[in-house]
């Protein structure tokens, strides 16, 4: 059912490949594995995979950099920009990921079923023995962190 | 002038086709933006269209069904349909143009993905 590419790969390049077409920036490895985004600080949402495997893929980031994204997305001034666009851009980067990220990870005739973006309040949920973490940076060392989570997910990794 | 309706659920997703409409050349065409298939299905039945393009995954009617009540149209059976999704595999595909679709294209689309999925239709300006 896998492809040659690793869980890790697929997910790396569908969100270099969404960050580059939709927001025209680079997307590398974040040189600090360590660092965290600050709560006060963080924007995040989660979409749910409900088929071939059970999970959730969260994608966070900080505020400002959200506001950044927003502002290369929709071409305007940060001054311009409101919630509802930041929303709005951070759901439809996380639809457009997961989405790459199935493409990327099944054979070409295994069908998927994924839900509908939502958007996180305050803290991300905790991490589990089943979740895998994407620490990422774009080229302006803005700090990108995806998690996916779930048991069935989770067995990928090492296919 | 020609009429393209954009029916995404994503004001992003709807303001980036515009984008890439404007950058292969379409920039003067009228867009009509709705935000699911019973919006951009009134919309084709209230004047004359050139063009939809529509998402899969949207509230209140997705874009599988637009398509059929399209396809099902007396008036709008002809219509091109362009389906631009995140959910989409080759499997999907298939089963899209099976219905009516005339091109299915993977997000995130790029101008040069949208002007070979249009050539037919800017060919006719």
């Amino acid at each position: 059912m896998i492809k040659h590419n690793p869980l890790y790969q697929s997910m790396f390049d569908a969100v270099g490949k969404t960050l580059e077409n939709m927001a025209f920036m680079e997307v590398m490895e974040h040189f600090d594995h360590s660092y965290e985004i600050p709560v006060d600080e963080l924007a995040w949402n989660s979409l749910l995979i409900n088929d071939p495997v059970q999970g959730e893929i969260r994608l966070a980031m900080s505020k400002i950099v959200l506001k950044k994204l927003t502002g290369n997305v929709f071409g305007i001034d940060e001054e311009e920009i409101t919630q509802a666009q930041m929303d709005d851009i951070l759901n439809e980067l996380l639809n457009t990921i997961v989405g790459l990220f199935l493409s990327n990870l099944f054979e070409d005739d295994q069908e998927y079923k994924m839900g509908l973006p939502e958007l996180g309040e305050d803290e991300l949920p905790e991490i589990d023995a089943n979740t895998i973490i994407w620490k990422l940076m774009t080229d302006d060392e803005d700090a990108l962190q995806v998690f996916a989570s779930g048991a069935s997910l989770a067995t990928l990794k090492d296919s | 002038m020609k009429r393209i309706i954009i029916a995404d659920d994503s004001t992003t997703a709807r303001m980036f086709i515009k984008r890439c409409l404007q950058i292969i050349g379409l920039g003067d065409v009228e867009i009509i933006e709705a935000e699911h298939g019973k919006e951009a299905l009134a919309a084709a039945k209230a004047q004359e269209v050139d063009l939809l393009l529509t998402d899969l995954n949207m509230p209140v009617m997705d874009g599988e069904t637009l398509i059929k009540w399209v396809k099902a149209s007396p008036k709008l059976g002809d219509l091109p349909v362009v389906v631009i999704t995140s959910a989409g595999n080759p499997a999907k595909e298939a089963q899209l143009l099976e219905l009516g679709a005339h091109r299915v294209l993977n997000k995130p689309v790029s101008p040069p993905i949208m002007m070979d999925a249009l050539a037919d239709f800017l060919d006719e300006d």
